[in-house]
């Protein structure tokens, strides 16, 4: 099962893939959480850039840091120093509505917990995100439902879908907005096996259709789909590694 | 033990601003327990304390021959028993004819019964004959006082004496002529205490009645047989104290203290264990994971259940004992308000231990209450279970279905409407709050607008005169009053005591005689129409239907000094204010003893100077009594001035018991949904479009709550004004146009208020944080 997105204007998607200008650009970007004997430093200085159409996996142990870079680049948490540009936007200095609106305009989360209103059908959860951001088309629902493989579910509740159903829908929610680039923290970490890999592929489908994904990942399997690896250890990056022939997600095993 | 109790109050200042709207809830309705309770406590006893200083009369009698009527009544039982006369004269004061009461008192020494306390000036010395007390309300009304003179008119004319002192007496704490005459203009009601010489000389009378005090503690069966015995030694009537003008007027206002130290307090009680309740279960439900843990490592189920029941048990306490300080201070004020307010000369302030005892342990109870639900289910949950974090999600049921169809709806819309449902218990609370609120806000004002709405009707529909006029017989003829600048119209009526006897019972009350054809009285019949007066017959007020059990065409006797007449009653009316028979003025006049005077009903001009036309009409020789038919709004005005502050009060309390179950189960709310929210604000939802879901959610609660409360609030409104419709108030719920729609609204705005904390709650949302705990 091999889901295609149909919702990338062509031409658009081309440029966006031209891995010329970087989408993601930090420079010195730390980030402590708490204040003296208890503080601690989650991020130690991080230098990176992540260009357009990149699938990059963030690499290591629990505690690394890790979901901590990609809330801060997403825009949902802030750096205590160091800048980050994001879509040519420093959002390191912007102020919690414009944040707001630059998560709107550019990013699309995925949750380990799927983190869907159990009170919405597989088709509302999507659509709310519509409804309350004023960015997507509604019309287009049903067609990202269909795409994440979900045509025949829309009316489900989240309470009626496997684990797997449910992470599609989060991947749907997350492409409501037409985001360029996708943030998935342990999207598989939730799911078994099989449907872990099926998310795998609609993400490196998505890719594929020219956006930027960032996977954030402690299974160093998971990593073997990415055409780059950035491993974090303590706060820092301890390599940044470009893989030249990805895996295909069926092929990944853990 | 100490650390548990540590560790149970450091639970406590989590959440702290709920756990604090929920005390507050319940120190308001302890606070009002004690408050109101209390001063119903305070006023009896104070009543009481003046009373027995005064040595208030148990019993009344008169006619007979009074002396003889005493001795009986010390003879059945009574310890202390005296005559004295009360003669109602036309009186002078500062130029304003009234009819007044002149009551002997022995000169030189306090009658041993109904005594008076001097609180200016001198008691009566021995032998004097040319001095008077005057009861305090003339005094204040006319702005006089000791060495100022008053007239009084006797059977050789007009005489003139000094006022020694003035007094307050236990009879006339609520000045009242009669029962029927409990709301008066009170230019035209003076009680003036003589020397009995000068009553004996100025009167030419006996003593006509007989006053006896009962034995402390003395039983209704005692009571009743030295009742019977002045009866039987011929007295035509025998009051109780209960009976007495005054005091069944104070202990009517008496008694609504006691209803409302019952009522409202329970309101707010309710509210207050249904918002713990609600945000214990939600605690309960964060804390399940440790519960769990707990359990699994051998805690007992006891110990988990002690644990969440001591935080409610906490809460109430620190409420309750809040609530004690509060109405304890304004149990005090209430108390010493109102003894001003009507003049009762001893106010006792007590604080009964009983009834903080009480106030504390209803906090306690209803904060335990609250917790027990959510308690018992913490100490059963199994250990497993209660470590898993996701909740097993319940299918969705038909409400979610259907909503699901309703797709003209915004899907934030139909997510509101699938939550009211989800989250039961927590829309139950709100629409509780939106209730109670409702309940108390309606019942207050309903009060309130039934009482100005039931003047307007006897005052605008049923008294049309402006002005009762009395005049010695043949002196001054309609024709001349009808003269004076400002009279529009002039008619002859009368009016006298009679005692109503019936089948089964008797009242006393007024005989009023009208024209025929009058302009002066609209009669209203029970079922609104009009009614005329009948040739032959009374029309009756229809509280005594049920007093005589009578019906329309019985024939009931008229009992006078002058004796009884059979009449029939031709029809009842529908009079909001006091109990009155009427007749047409040859019946009353064959009915009435003869008296002496003329009496005519005056109707003004539009915008006549009504304070010129008292002083004008006075002033006419042959005039002996003048009373302003709307002077007695005025003095409703000022009472309900005492009203207005009530429902002020029961207002900002109604507003606060919505904000505060409201703004907990709102808390509560956005705790229950901070992963949703968090979600939403992650994909770039506007902090006002996430907050605008919450809060629609919230009113969607409050808005379907309103006409439940609506209802209720009627239903109860109609309730308590019952429970005050006597033979002196005939009260229907009436509503001002406004009132309804007012009181939805404030309960709207109220709940609208209360979104504002909840939306800096959700501004206050660590995205980042909520996104990782889900994740963690
Ligand atoms: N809100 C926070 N307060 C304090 N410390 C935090 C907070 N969030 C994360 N940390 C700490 O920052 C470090 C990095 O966390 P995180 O980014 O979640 O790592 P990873 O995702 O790689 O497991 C950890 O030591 C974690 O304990
Ligand atoms: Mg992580």
């Amino acid at each position: 099962m091999t889901p295609t997105t149909t919702d990338a204007q062509p031409d658009e998607r081309a440029e966006r893939s031209g891995h010329t200008e970087p989408s993601v650009r930090t420079r010195g970007l730390t980030r402590i959480f708490g204040e003296g004997d208890a503080a601690v430093e989650a991020l130690k200085g991080i230098d990176l850039e992540i260009a357009s159409g990149e699938l990059v996996v963030i690499l290591g142990p629990s505690g690394s840091g890790k979901t901590t870079l990609c809330n801060i680049i997403g825009g949902i948490d802030r750096a205590s120093d160091g800048t980050v540009e994001v879509a040519g936007e420093d959002i390191s200095t912007e102020d919690p509505g414009r944040l707001s609106d630059f998560r709107r305009d550019h990013v699309g989360f995925i949750f380990q917990f799927f983190n869907l209103i159990p009170t919405l059908t597989a088709r509302e959860n999507v659509e709310v995100i519509i409804e309350m951001t004023g960015r997507g088309d509604k019309g287009r629902v049903p067609e990202l439902l269909e795409a994440v493989g979900l045509g025949d579910r829309v009316d489900n509740f989240p309470a009626q879908l496997s684990g797997g159903q449910q992470q599609r829908v989060a991947v749907a929610r997350a492409l409501a907005t037409d985001p360029e680039l996708l943030f998935a923290d342990e999207p598989t970490g939730a799911l078994d096996l099989p449907t872990g890999q099926q998310i795998l592929a609609l993400l490196q489908d998505l890719n594929a259709q020219g956006r930027t994904v960032i996977i954030v990942t402690h299974n160093s399997s998971v990593a073997q789909i990415a055409n780059r690896v950035l491993t974090l250890v303590d706060g820092r990056i301890e390599s940044d590694e470009t893989n030249t022939s990805p895996a295909a997600a069926a092929d990944v095993t853990w | 033990m100490q650390a548990r109790t540590h560790k149970t109050l450091r639970d406590l200042t989590r959440q702290k601003a709920q756990v604090i709207a929920v005390a507050v809830t319940i120190a308001l309705g302890v606070m009002m327990y004690i408050a109101t309770a209390g001063a119903y406590q305070n006023l009896s006893a104070s009543y009481d304390a003046t009373y027995d200083r005064l040595a208030f009369a148990d019993l009344v009698a008169s006619g007979g021959d009074a002396q003889a009527v005493a001795q009986a009544a010390l003879d059945a039982g009574a310890s202390e028993a005296i005559s004295r006369t009360q003669v109602d004269p036309p009186l002078l004061i500062e130029d304003t004819k009234l009819l007044g009461r002149v009551i002997s008192v022995p000169s030189g020494e306090h009658p041993s019964i109904d005594d008076v306390d001097v609180i200016d000036g001198d008691y009566l010395e021995d032998g004097v004959t040319d001095q008077v007390l005057l009861e305090r309300h003339a005094a204040e009304t006319f702005a006089i006082g000791p060495g100022d003179t008053l007239e009084v008119f006797a059977a050789d004319g007009w005489a003139t004496v000094t006022i020694a002192g003035v007094v307050d007496s236990p009879e006339y704490l609520w000045p009242a002529r009669s029962r029927q005459d409990i709301l008066g203009d009170p230019h035209a009601f003076a009680v003036v205490f003589a020397p009995e010489d000068a009553v004996a000389a100025w009167f030419a009378a006996d003593p006509n009645q007989a006053l006896a005090l009962l034995p402390n503690g003395a039983s209704d069966a005692t009571r009743d047989q030295v009742s019977d015995a002045m009866e039987a030694a011929g007295a035509s009537s025998v009051m109780t104290q209960e009976e007495q003008p005054s005091n069944a007027t104070l202990s009517e206002d008496l008694q609504g203290f006691d209803q409302m130290s019952k009522a409202f307090p329970a309101l707010f009680l309710i509210a207050a264990g249904v918002a713990a309740w609600v945000l214990l279960t939600r605690r309960i439900l964060q804390e399940k994971p440790v519960i769990g843990t707990l359990m699994a490592a051998g805690a007992r189920r006891g110990r988990v259940l002690r644990h969440y029941l001591g935080q409610g048990l906490w809460i109430g306490l620190i409420g309750s004992a809040l609530g004690v300080v509060l109405g304890v201070l304004a149990n005090s004020a209430i108390t010493t308000a109102y003894t001003g307010f009507i003049g009762v000369p001893d106010t006792v302030i007590q604080n009964y231990p009983w009834m903080i005892v009480a106030g504390l342990s209803f906090g306690a109870v209803v904060g335990a209450l609250g917790a027990l639900g959510p308690s018992v289910t913490a100490s059963r949950t199994a250990p497993a279970a209660a470590m898993r974090t996701q909740g097993t999600a319940k299918p969705p049921g038909a409400w979610s279905a259907f909503v699901a169809r309703q797709t003209w709806l915004p899907t934030s819309g139909r997510m509101a409407l699938r939550d009211l449902v989800r989250s039961k218990r927590r829309t139950f609370a709100t629409m509780l709050g939106t209730v109670l609120a409702l309940i108390m806000v309606l019942t207050s004002v309903g009060m309130l607008t039934s009482i100005m709405q039931a003047i307007d009707i006897q005052y605008e529909e049923i008294n049309l005169e402006d002005a009762t006029v009395v005049t010695q017989r043949d002196t001054v003829g309609a024709d001349a009053l009808a003269e004076v600048d400002g009279v529009a119209a002039v008619e002859t009526t009368h009016l006298g005591q009679v005692t109503v006897v019936g089948q089964n019972g008797s009242y006393a009350t007024a005989l009023h005689g009208f024209e025929p054809d009058t302009r002066m009285h609209g009669f209203v019949g029970l079922d609104g129409s009009r009614v005329e007066l009948p040739a032959e017959g009374i029309l009756a007020g229809q509280a005594l239907r049920d007093l005589l059990d009578v019906e329309a065409g019985d024939t009931v006797t008229l009992h006078t000094e002058a004796g009884d007449s059979d009449v029939t009653i031709a029809a009842f009316l529908d009079e909001p204010i006091g109990t009155a028979v009427y007749a047409t003025n040859a019946t009353a006049a064959s009915a009435l003893p003869d008296a002496g005077v003329d009496t005519f009903a005056l109707a003004f001009d539009e915008g006549a100077d009504r304070d010129g036309l008292r002083s004008t009409v006075t002033q006419i020789d042959g005039v002996v009594a003048y009373q302003d038919s709307r002077a007695i709004i005025a003095t409703i005005d000022e009472y309900l001035g005492l009203f207005w502050v009530f429902i002020g009060v029961m207002i900002v309390l109604g507003t606060v018991l919505a904000l505060a179950v409201m703004y907990v189960t709102m808390a509560v709310n956005v705790v229950e949904r901070t992963g949703e929210l968090a979600t939403l604000r992650a994909a770039g939802a506007p902090l006002r479009r996430v907050a605008g879901a919450i809060a629609t959610e919230n009113m969607l609660a409050t808005i379907v709550a309103i006409p439940v409360g609506l209802v209720l609030g009627v239903w109860s409104a109609s309730a308590f004004l019952q429970t005050f419709n006597d033979d002196l108030f005939t009260l229907e719920l009436r509503w001002a146009w406004w009132t309804l729609p007012a009181a939805a609204l404030g309960v709207v705005l109220a709940a609208l208020i209360s979104q504002w904390p909840a939306s800096r709650q959700i501004r206050k949302v660590d995205i980042a944080t909520v996104v990782r705990e889900r994740a963690a």
